[in-house]
């Protein structure tokens, strides 16, 4: 089951590249399901929209992902919010797009947009990105006008040469401001390039590293939810 | 021997035994002749085909190196710390560094933009095959040089030709050479982004190598070639995943890309085993009857005194002398045809076959030559110490209870042990060696007991009411000096084996060629949205390629089966629910019906989603199997936030050999068409021009889309599996015609059983073509008896190697059975007569006297 077969590429191959790496794993965990189901009316939703990082790839549990770490952070402040993740591995912000009908069926009062590192990886031109992530608020702002906005921002690895990882990084300080919205410039802080941190890929944060992610976007976050 | 009375002690005089050895052959050395050429057609054909197969085995082994392109590869995703740069540094002949990483270049010539694998290289890798470019001293040259290989798709893509120039991180590159084909580009990485070699020297300068960048460090080792690999391997392998590097051999890169060198290997090793036995049928059978002819001799000589045991060696000595000739030259003869038999058919030949002589298998053919004709030669032998001379006389050695000497047991056991121990020779197994043995052994007990039935249902359904020549014809199959028993057994067993050897070379073809990509796809493009997926397939059908597959996939993740979470099979160890079937994350699809690589296994295939509540699914049988799920299970899937309750309708097995998607889990239409999804298209591009032509369309009108080329992959691998397919072609052809070879010979013995009684019907006026039919009846019954019970063995034979040994579903070509059926009884019928002819042609006076 594991062996990599060159015969045998399957859909094994759409997980791989989506990933990136060389793992013949398949990749994690397609989850939106809401981790509490004992919800009173008064409790809003809050909804993290992303690809692996969010979904918790490679995680023996996806509630160790950092939205997980969010909402043990939301329960021990007692704030009435309730997290969906909304993350599926491998997704880039053209699947996002088409995604985002689907997941808008439910009442979203926060929405956190993390998306556009699988764009990076794959060197889709950042402009693509740019324009893909604007279609995805605008369908949220559409649907839901006074749901608050928050955008996590990504940066591509140095190798990738730094003319593209400048126009990536780019994209998103520039979509957060057209937008008003909460903006956390780089999501992987203290995390991205610290071996320890990162599962063998060197792209996926362990259980460890999640939780200084989870931690970073809690002090951002904090401010949107208490307001 | 105590039970012989001895009548006067007498020194045992060695040489005069050897004197009686060689005068008693004397005798007749035509016959001799016979006997000794199928000795030698059986020997010839075990050390041709051995010798084919070390020969071949090495070839596809030393193509098979440049799947890696070194014996060693080291590989981590972090620069090796401390701990183990030692190891590294200390292991190995010759060591090459290469760091990889995907970047994107950018091209100044057309201003082009592109994510590649950059390959930073230092040292000579690869030591197996060669970077194959346009021109070719670039794949050298460019390492001392501020240059850089770029891959043949990539070039024509950009527009990018030798003395451009393309830019890597900071640094810009002349560009050496158009990459054409590369060892070690097999894996599946290798078709995401096209590769650009530079030289390692130049990384820093590039900038790309930095905190956080993601590059993979590999090492490769040309060993010594007496360095054991597994042993090295196993010994350093340790420590190695301590430090979180994964090391890589010829061996385990030829396990991973396919099922094909494995196969090539068991099948080698069966052509070895049934060139083994072809060489036993072939010694046996003539041996075997040697000696009975012996009989009648042996007993005049213990008349005139000789003892039994003296009589028992001299003819040992004989079968030792005729084993050794006939092995000889047999194994002469063998190596002569391996060397020859490639030189004639070299404009034929796709692959250069080397012609090294294999003393390995000459040693073992002549070994086994003479082991066989002493051990078959004993049987018949060690029952004369028992018979008194009056006995032997009356030749009724039919008759005596052999049953109760234990000596003939050990023979037995002899022969067993014997065959068990050369067929570990070929297989490398002592349980394989022993479960081989055991079929052969049920083979030939099966070849014995139809003779046996054939013999005791002639006796009884004879009836004197039948024409003269048919009741002779087919009396001669139970009267004494009958010849079925050895003729069907041997002319059985050999139909057994070619038969089996072209029921697997046909299913092994079946399965190279489906491995092999032909007109299969050999680029995928996904994450295509459901919004551009019409437009992608237009976009296809106007560059002329054809649109192969596409599918929508859709990400779903089981949270129930029959009720159970990962909750409770976590706390409840006794369901037997692996976590994983939970924690995985399924891509599905959904269609109307079964694609052409599925086969249903059980329970019913629904193509559309009624109105009942829960959607009939259909799952592969390796997660059926591993889940324990199976029909009728009830299953809830998270389909992203929606969850939807399904049965299993059906269980459908999978071909995952061919190079397109397939499911664990599929769905019925009507259910998933609104969920969030891609699709995946499949497409075959004939070249790398077309491939260029066609990835540039795409990402200009889809920048979206994500394309695998995996042209380059495939060419090597094709490559490979041409040859492996042409092997086992070849292999199976040879053994096949020496099998042929062997048949004949073994028939051919039986000559001068019928003399006698043929020359005896002439004498008392039987006609020629009385003679000649009571002949032909005989052995055509004999030749189609015993080719059926062959091919029924060989179906039985061949099931059971692709079912356990080769691991591929069976199934049988009725027609080539058939044709072999009607050639080896025509055959059979053919040889008979020809055995007979100097008696159907001559007068009987004549053959009385010459005889």
């Amino acid at each position: 089951m594991h062996k990599l077969k060159i015969s045998s590429i399957t859909l094994l191959i759409l997980v791989l590249a989506a990933c990136g790496g060389k793992k013949t794993q398949p990749a994690g965990d397609t989850t939106a399901n809401t981790t509490k189901t004992d919800s009173n009316t008064t409790e809003k939703t809050i909804l993290f929209f992303g690809d692996s990082l969010t979904a918790g790839y490679g995680l023996d549990d996806p509630s160790q992902a950092y939205p997980g770490v969010v909402q043990n952070k939301i329960d021990s402040a007692k704030l009435p919010y309730k997290m969906v993740n909304a993350g599926v591995s491998g997704e880039t912000t053209a699947g996002g797009k088409a995604r985002i009908g689907w997941i808008l069926r439910q009442k979203i009062d926060v929405f956190v947009l993390e998306l556009g590192a699988n764009d990076g990886l794959r060197g889709i031109p950042a402009t693509e990105t740019a324009k893909n992530l604007q279609d995805i608020v605008d369908a949220v702002k559409a649907k839901y006008p006074n749901a608050k906005l928050v955008l996590l921002g990504m940066q591509v690895p140095p190798n990738m040469g730094a003319t593209y990882a400048n126009s990536f990084k780019d994209v998103f300080p520039q979509l957060a401001s057209k937008n008003n919205m909460t903006f956390m410039p780089f999501l992987l802080k203290d995390v991205g390039g610290v071996p320890k941190l990162n599962q063998k890929d060197g792209i996926h944060p362990t259980a460890g590293g999640a939780r200084i992610v989870g931690n970073n976007v809690w002090r951002v976050l904090r401010e949107v939810l208490v307001k | 021997m105590e039970n012989t009375p001895l009548i006067t002690k007498r020194k045992l005089s060695v040489r005069w035994l050897f004197d009686m050895a060689r005068r008693d052959s004397r005798k007749n050395r035509s016959r001799l002749l016979l006997f000794i050429s199928a000795i030698i057609f059986g020997i010839a054909a075990l050390v041709a085909i051995y010798s084919f197969r070390y020969n071949l085995q090495k070839d596809v082994d030393s193509q098979a190196a440049t799947l890696i392109g070194a014996d060693l590869m080291v590989q981590g995703s972090h620069p090796p710390d401390a701990s183990i740069k030692p190891l590294l540094d200390s292991l190995g002949g010759s060591k090459s560094e290469e760091r990889s990483f995907p970047s994107m270049v950018y091209f100044p010539v057309s201003k082009g933009t592109r994510l590649v694998q950059v390959r930073a290289l230092k040292g000579q890798y690869p030591y197996y095959g060669s970077l194959e470019t346009e021109p070719v001293q670039a794949g050298q040259s460019f390492r001392s040089r501020k240059a850089a290989l770029v891959d043949k798709v990539l070039a024509l893509q950009f527009n990018v030709h030798v003395n451009d120039s393309v830019k890597v991180g900071e640094v810009t590159f002349l560009v050496a050479g158009i990459l054409d084909k590369a060892p070690g580009q097999t894996g599946i990485s290798s078709g995401v982004a096209p590769v650009v070699y530079i030289p390692l020297q130049y990384l820093e300068q590039t900038g790309l190598q930095k905190k956080g960048s993601r590059i993979n460090y590999s090492y490769y080792y040309k060993l010594d070639k007496s360095v054991n690999v597994l042993k090295l391997v196993k010994s350093i392998e340790p420590k190695l995943d301590k430090a979180e590097m994964n090391i890589e051999t010829i061996e385990s890169r030829k396990e991973s890309t396919g099922r094909s060198f494995g196969d090539l290997t068991r099948f080698l090793s069966l052509v070895g085993f049934i060139a083994l036995l072809l060489g036993c049928v072939g010694v046996a059978s003539a041996i075997h009857i040697y000696i009975r002819e012996k009989i009648a001799s042996i007993a005049i000589m213990r008349c005139l005194g000789v003892k039994a045991s003296e009589a028992f060696l001299i003819y040992l000595i004989q079968i030792i002398g005729i084993g050794i000739i006939g092995s000889v030259i047999g194994a002469a003869l063998g190596t002569v045809i391996q060397n020859v038999l490639p030189m004639v058919m070299k404009d034929f030949l796709p692959l250069m076959i080397s012609t090294d002589i294999s003393w390995l298998a000459i040693g073992q053919g002549v070994l086994l030559g003479i082991i066989i004709s002493v051990l078959f030669a004993l049987l018949p032998l060690i029952s004369i110490r028992n018979i008194s001379p009056l006995n032997t006389l009356r030749i009724n050695y039919d008759e005596v209870n052999l049953v109760r000497d234990p000596l003939r047991w050990l023979v037995y056991l002899l022969i067993i042990g014997f065959i068990i121990t050369f067929t570990y020779f070929q297989l490398d197994s002592w349980m394989a060696s022993v479960f081989f043995t055991i079929g052969i052994a049920i083979a030939f007990l099966i070849l014995a007991f139809t003779a046996w039935l054939l013999m005791r249902l002639m006796r009884a359904f004879i009836k004197s009411t039948w024409g003269y020549l048919f009741r002779q014809g087919f009396a001669n199959l139970y009267r004494p000096n009958n010849q079925t028993i050895i003729l069907i057994t041997s002319i059985g067993l050999s139909t057994a084996f070619i038969c089996t050897l072209f029921f697997i070379q046909n299913i092994l073809m079946a399965q190279v060629k489906l491995s092999s990509s032909g007109n299969q796809s050999n680029m995928i493009l996904f994450d295509i949205q459901t919004s551009q997926q019409k437009g992608l397939a237009e976009l296809t059908k106007q560059q002329h390629l054809p649109v192969i597959q596409q599918v929508p996939i859709v990400a779903v993740r089981l949270i129930k089966i029959n009720g159970k979470t990962e909750a409770d099979v976590k706390k409840d160890t006794s369901i037997k629910i692996p976590v994983r079937a939970f924690t995985w994350e399924y891509r599905v699809t959904y269609r109307d019906s079964l694609s052409a690589t599925e086969k249903l296994l059980k329970g019913n295939w629904v193509g559309k989603a009624g109105d009942a509540k829960e959607i009939p699914v259909s799952i592969e049988d390796n997660f059926s199997r591993r889940n324990n799920v199976h029909v009728g299970d009830h299953l809830v899937f998270n389909v992203q936030g929606v969850q939807m309750p399904a049965i299993v309708s059906s269980v459908r097995q999978v071909n995952w050999n061919k190079i397109q998607t397939n499911f664990q889990i599929v769905f019925p239409t009507g259910v998933l068409e609104d969920a969030p999804q891609f699709h995946v298209l499949l497409t075959h591009v004939p070249s790398a021009k077309v491939s260029a032509r066609y990835q540039q369309a795409v990402v200009r009108q889809f920048p979206n889309v994500s394309i695998i080329d995996l042209g380059l992959v495939l060419n090597v691998i094709d490559g490979l599996l041409d040859k492996i397919g042409y092997v086992i072609r070849f292999m199976s052809a040879f053994s096949i015609i020496t099998g042929v070879v062997v048949l004949i010979a073994s028939v051919r013995i039986s000559k001068y059983q019928r003399i006698q009684e043929s020359v005896l019907l002439r004498t008392l006026g039987a006609s020629r073509k009385q003679i000649f039919t009571i002949t032909a009846l005989e052995y055509l019954f004999l030749g189609m008896l015993s080719a059926l019970t062959g091919i029924v063995i060989a179906a039985g034979g061949s099931w059971l190697l692709a079912r356990f040994s080769f691991e591929i579903p069976f199934n049988i070509d009725v027609l080539p059975a058939i044709v072999l059926f009607v050639i080896i009884s025509v055959l059979t019928v053919v040889i008979g007569l020809l055995n007979s002819r100097g008696v159907l042609n001559r007068p009987p006076l004549e053959i009385l006297r010459g005889n």
